[in-house]
């Protein structure tokens, strides 16, 4: 499903060389939820962003869903991208939309047929336990409910993949808690998960296999 | 996915508020301007077009002919390069339209000692004799015949409406061109206030890997619609401003230029207008579409 070898990401900031990531490699089978854990600027995100081809690595090889992300033209990123769910620890909901039209969003720019849309949403939406919320506008909703209309609108396209990038970053424990119980149930139903988390207490809760990133370099692979 | 794709586009001009609508003014002024000038020159062309039609040249003779001399007149006449047809007028003849012309006042001419009016001849030119170059070649042949007194007439004056009707298609075309410029800046400003209001849309749409032209064809029709709506304002104001100063102005133009209607646009102009707005809008949304994103 993932694979990298012998990954590198290096961000030029003028004449300065920062490298991100060095000499990442490893794999993901399907049905795995793998944590990335590791202290803020480890390269978590800049791993995943190269797992949604928003960054092309500087050296080795990222395979996702088995393409090669650095040979990708456009419609080809647009078509891996379809089948890759993600979300962020800001939950970037549009403000002026409600939950439903939040999530209905996805399915109408690709094209999905109206009569699908609200069967679909709604399905989406009682995965994460907010269908009750559907009216809402984001403005309205906590941070746990931003964040599962979030991930219902990651989901509701059901792609095999599911990257998050802190999910729970800014939530408390109980509202944290939530999401990874819907995290889990989503594992559950196939989807393979990909979690970026800062928070140790959230890898430990867990109890899933654990890629650890220090400075960029993979310290810790095990679970 | 129209339906969804116009939803957005109508979002977005929404979105930008007064300034789409100083852009649909500026489209509507630039229209209106083309338009009005586009109506007047077309008129124009027509009333050239009834003259060129209409010219005459009058051959005046030096005496009325004998009866038995006249066919050969109207022969030799008729053999001098650029004449379509001759119809010979004699002074009774040209007494009598004179009275015609006067109308109630015609006892003027009865209390004439004599018939002032020379004999002539109506001279109508081919379409080569019509020109300016032609209708002066014409007139000079026509002088050299024995005959002939004076020859009266040329189609000098039509040509210098021809060139003012060419002459206000061009300003109508500059003044067209610089408000239609102003109108694309304004429709440009307005969709980069859109592009701006709409980067988390479209972030969303590029990571959910909806298609390049889902994500911009939105930008662009809602261009086109600020230049539709620009292009119906203008049509009203034209059609408005036609039903209320053409009646007034008809008689003068039937006097002055010969037509008894100041015709509207027709559907094809119309239509052309529609579509230009509709293109300036597209142009200017276009144009504010913003840089390619990873």
């Amino acid at each position: 499903m993932i694979e990298l070898h012998r990954v590198s990401k290096v961000y030029a900031v003028g004449p300065v060389k920062v490298p991100a990531l060095s000499d990442v490699s490893f794999r993901v089978d399907k049905g795995e939820f793998v944590v990335l854990a590791g202290p803020s600027g480890a390269g978590k995100t800049t791993l995943l962003r190269l797992l949604y081809r928003a960054e092309l690595p500087s050296e080795g090889e990222v395979e996702v869903l088995g393409a090669d992300v650095s040979a990708l033209g456009r419609a080809e990123v647009a078509a891996l991208r379809r089948s890759i769910g993600v979300v962020f620890q800001d939950a970037k909901l549009l403000p002026v939309r409600t939950v439903y039209e939040n999530v209905a969003f996805v399915l109408r720019v690709l094209g999905t047929p109206r009569r699908d849309i609200t069967a679909r949403v709604f399905d989406a939406l009682r995965g994460v336990g907010l269908s009750s919320r559907a009216q809402a506008y984001p403005a309205q909703l906590s941070q746990g409910e931003a964040q599962r209309a979030a991930l219902a609108r990651a989901i509701v396209r059901r792609p095999p993949l599911l990257l998050a990038d802190e999910p729970t970053g800014s939530l408390d424990d109980a509202m944290a808690a939530e999401i990874l119980e819907v995290l889990r149930d989503i594992w559950a139903g196939g989807t393979t998960v990909v979690l970026a988390t800062h928070q140790g207490r959230v890898a430990a809760a867990l109890r899933r296999r654990t890629i650890a990133l220090e400075a960029g370099r993979v310290v810790k692979d095990e679970g | 996915m129209l339906g969804f794709l116009v939803g957005e586009a109508l979002r977005d001009l929404r979105r930008a508020g007064r300034v789409a609508v100083s852009a649909i003014l500026l489209i509507t002024l630039s229209l209106a301007a083309l338009g009005g000038f586009w109506l007047v020159s077309a008129n124009l062309d027509r009333a050239v077009g009834r003259w060129r039609d209409r010219v005459r040249i009058i051959v005046y003779l030096r005496r009325e002919p004998a009866e038995a001399d006249l066919p050969a007149l109207l022969e030799r006449v008729h053999g001098v390069p650029g004449v379509a047809s001759a119809v010979y007028v004699s002074r009774t003849d040209a007494l009598h339209a004179l009275k015609q012309v006067l109308g109630k006042d015609a006892g003027v001419v009865e209390s004439l000692p004599t018939n002032p009016l020379p004999a002539s001849i109506e001279v109508t030119p081919t379409a080569a004799g019509a020109t300016p170059d032609g209708a002066r070649e014409l007139v000079t042949r026509l002088g050299a015949l024995p005959e002939v007194e004076e020859v009266a007439g040329g189609v000098d004056w039509v040509e210098r409406l021809a060139q003012w009707q060419r002459l206000l298609a061009t300003i109508g075309l500059g003044v067209g061109a610089v408000l239609a410029l102003a109108a694309i800046l304004s429709v440009t400003t307005a969709t980069t206030l859109v592009v701006h209001a709409r980067r988390r849309e479209t972030e969303i749409m590029r990571l959910v890997g909806a298609p390049e032209l889902t994500i911009r064809l939105p930008l662009l029709l809602q261009g086109m619609l600020q230049g539709l709506a620009g292009a119906a304002l203008a049509l009203a104001v034209l059609t408005l401003i036609h039903s209320l100063v053409a009646p007034r102005l008809e008689p003068l133009v039937n006097l002055t230029l010969g037509l008894p209607r100041i015709a509207f646009l027709t559907p094809l102009a119309l239509a052309g207008l529609g579509l230009g707005g509709a293109l300036l809008g597209a142009l200017g949304g276009w144009l504010a579409r913003g840089g390619r994103e990873a």
